[in-house]
């Protein structure tokens, strides 16, 4: 946090550089967008190029998690609904009615902004987990939706759809579109970037510490809940769509409970009010069952291993890392410091 | 002065409302009841401006729940709180939204200090500041000049009440874990950030030491002269309320018993009884009576 104008104005050009937040989120970027490289070489194997681009995808989801979760303390079930929602909406714009790739998406985060709202203002009756009931019932609902309107979203037999094609020029192939959502990402974790440093970050972190104090402060608790609410449906229609995008099908199955719980999985481990957690967490909760896990022998073919793992993750997550797993890194550093005995200095150099 | 409003104050002001040209506030038969207790029952005082004013009473007399009604956490059943605000336009609070109630000029802190433990000082005192923020939602997310500017101009802003506060120094360091007393100032920082015009101060020497009371003292009084507001504060501590009130108000079950000048609260009889009980020869008077 410590990005005071005034703190920052005397540093030297490579030290801001170094520390300029939207220039680190592009080189997080870049490295995940190598991925596709690995895969053609043959260092990863291909089905890793569809798991790491799920996992991009849900990072993407669980950063509005961590906005309504992390910053503004509410809670929602519903993610999963929002994001196949947004899934079949683009699908549809996108196929059946041949409308470019951008206007499904923008049409499907405006959709389900709508949605997100209405949602919101029923947040401002309800607390707690009985708020996370009534968004569990919308995202059931619209799980059913999905089941039996046909029409539009093909019930059960899915509905597919197509790699985008940028512009209504550049047809992408899988490895281009994973790029695609990395550069999505990227955007998406500087705008959180930006909100939460901001008077809206603030108001956010207001309503969480205490709401009779907010509202002293002069935050609408209607105004910020609803905000809260919206972004958390923009960025998860986002995904649904970018999803639908990627793995070019879309099934109703898909968008059931343990999706949301998956993502609320994803904000606790990774580290709640982290952004760059919030990829880490999707890593851990998502890519690790299925990359890993399932190598194992005999353990790896009980079926819900991976429901499990992450069960067992967030317990202890919560009881012994509450941080979350993004701070692993700096705290090994610490510990290597310790280990090599130069701690003190450097850890004065860096205060 | 405050009884001779009691008998209007029973229709909630419908009628212009006024304030004599040297008050920020002016409560008016105010009165509320959960359910049987009446917490406040038909209270009136007025408080001038430049004015430390204090409110005491017995632990229970409904003291906080007077700065309630007035900050509008709670709807008044009745009576009005009349309110010069920052524009200098007079208004009735009651009924207004609580998140407006800032905007106009009265601020309010907490008896149990209410910070954002994750944030820094600095962060914490910025929200002090939210209503003063133009941007939208837009400009900030995109960063764009407009807002950059603003957030620059507000942090600037937010280190000059830290600055004035003695915390400067600890500007960035994060709110949780701090000594209650900084935690106080933080605080008191942050209803800085809103040119207050009445700041209502609830018990800010609970948990402080007689050093840090003392401190506390001195500057009620500097972010009086500095700031030019008024102050209205709920104490236990006498000592301070005695020393450093202009004019202070007492009241006992939600009940006016007496306004007036440090002396002349420490004199009235009601109030000594309130707080200490009535006496044995006074009290079988009375029973005669």
């Amino acid at each position: 946090m410590g990005n005071t104008p005034l703190a920052t104005a005397n540093r030297s050009l490579a030290w801001r550089l170094w520390h300029n937040h939207n220039l680190r989120f592009v080189l997080f970027g870049l490295v995940i967008a190598t991925v596709p490289l690995w895969v053609s070489m043959g260092v990863f194997k291909t089905s890793w190029l569809g798991i790491l681009g799920g996992t991009v995808i849900y990072a993407i989801a669980a950063q509005g998690m961590n906005l309504l979760l992390g910053y503004s303390g509410l809670i929602s079930l519903g993610t999963a609904g929002f994001m196949g929602l947004g899934a079949y909406i683009s699908a549809y714009v996108t196929g059946d009615m041949g409308l470019p790739w951008e206007v499904g998406i923008i049409a499907a985060v405006v959709i389900c902004l709508i949605l997100g709202l209405l949602v919101g203002l029923a947040s401002l009756r309800i607390e707690g987990l009985y708020l996370g009931i009534v968004t569990l019932c919308v995202a059931e609902v619209l799980r059913k939706t999905f089941d039996e309107f046909t029409a539009i979203t093909g019930g059960f037999s899915g509905k597919s759809a197509n790699f985008p094609t940028l512009l209504g020029l550049f047809k992408l192939n899988q490895g281009q579109t994973f790029v695609l959502l990395v550069v999505v990402m990227v955007l998406i974790m500087m705008l959180t970037w930006n909100l939460v440093h901001g008077q809206l970050g603030r108001a956010f972190h207001a309503m969480r510490g205490s709401q009779v104090a907010a509202q002293a402060m002069g935050v609408s608790l209607m105004k910020y809940r609803l905000v809260s609410f919206a972004l958390a449906t923009a960025f998860a229609a986002l995904a649904g769509a970018l999803y639908a995008h990627f793995t070019r099908f879309v099934y109703p199955s898909t968008w059931a409970l343990t999706l949301s719980l998956n993502i609320l999985a994803m904000v606790i481990i990774g580290g709640p009010r982290s952004i760059y957690g919030m990829f880490w967490g999707a890593l851990v909760v998502y890519a690790v069952p299925d990359l890993f896990l399932k190598q194992i022998p005999v353990i790896g073919d009980i079926g819900g291993l991976a429901y499990v793992f992450s069960g067992v993750l967030i317990i202890l997550v919560v009881l012994f890392y509450p941080g979350g797993v993004v701070n692993i890194a700096q705290d090994v550093k610490k510990l290597l410091r310790k280990i090599t005995g130069k701690g003190k200095k450097e850890v004065s150099g860096n205060g | 002065m405050a009884n001779t409003n009691v008998k209007t104050s029973a229709a909630p002001a419908a009628k212009e409302p006024t304030l004599a040209p040297d008050e920020v506030l002016r409560i008016d038969g105010l009165s509320i009841h959960f359910g049987g207790l009446k917490a406040v029952d038909n209270l009136s005082f007025a408080i001038k401006e430049k004015e430390i004013f204090g409110l005491i009473g017995p632990n229970g007399a409904g003291k906080t729940t007077v700065f309630n009604c007035i900050t509008q956490f709670y709807t008044p059943n009745a009576g009005s709180v009349l309110f010069r605000t920052n524009s200098g336009a007079v208004e009735n609070l009651v009924g207004k939204p609580v998140h407006t109630i800032i905007r106009k000029g009265l601020v309010r802190t907490f008896q149990n200090v209410e910070l954002i433990p994750e944030l820094s000082i600095i962060d914490n005192v910025l929200i002090g500041a939210h209503s003063d923020f133009k941007c939208g939602m837009f400009s900030q997310a995109l960063k764009l000049p407009g807002a950059r500017k603003e957030e620059r101009k507000m942090r600037q802003k937010a280190m000059d009440v830290l600055e004035f506060m003695g915390i400067a120094d600890l500007s960035e360091t994060p709110c949780g874990g701090l000594p209650y007393g900084i935690r106080k100032k933080v605080e008191m920082a942050r209803t800085l950030m809103c040119n207050p015009k009445l700041i209502i101060l609830d018990e800010p020497a609970a948990g402080l030491n007689d050093v840090e009371t003392q401190q506390l003292a001195e500057t009620i009084y500097q972010v009086r002269d500095k700031y030019h507001c008024t102050v209205l504060l709920v104490e236990h501590d006498m000592r301070l309320v005695m020393s450093i009130c202009d004019r202070i108000c007492a009241i006992s079950f939600g009940k006016f018993l007496a306004c007036g000048t440090p002396a002349e609260i420490q004199q009235n009889k009601q109030v000594q009884e309130a707080y200490l009980g009535v006496s044995e020869e006074a009290y079988e008077k009375e029973e005669k009576v």
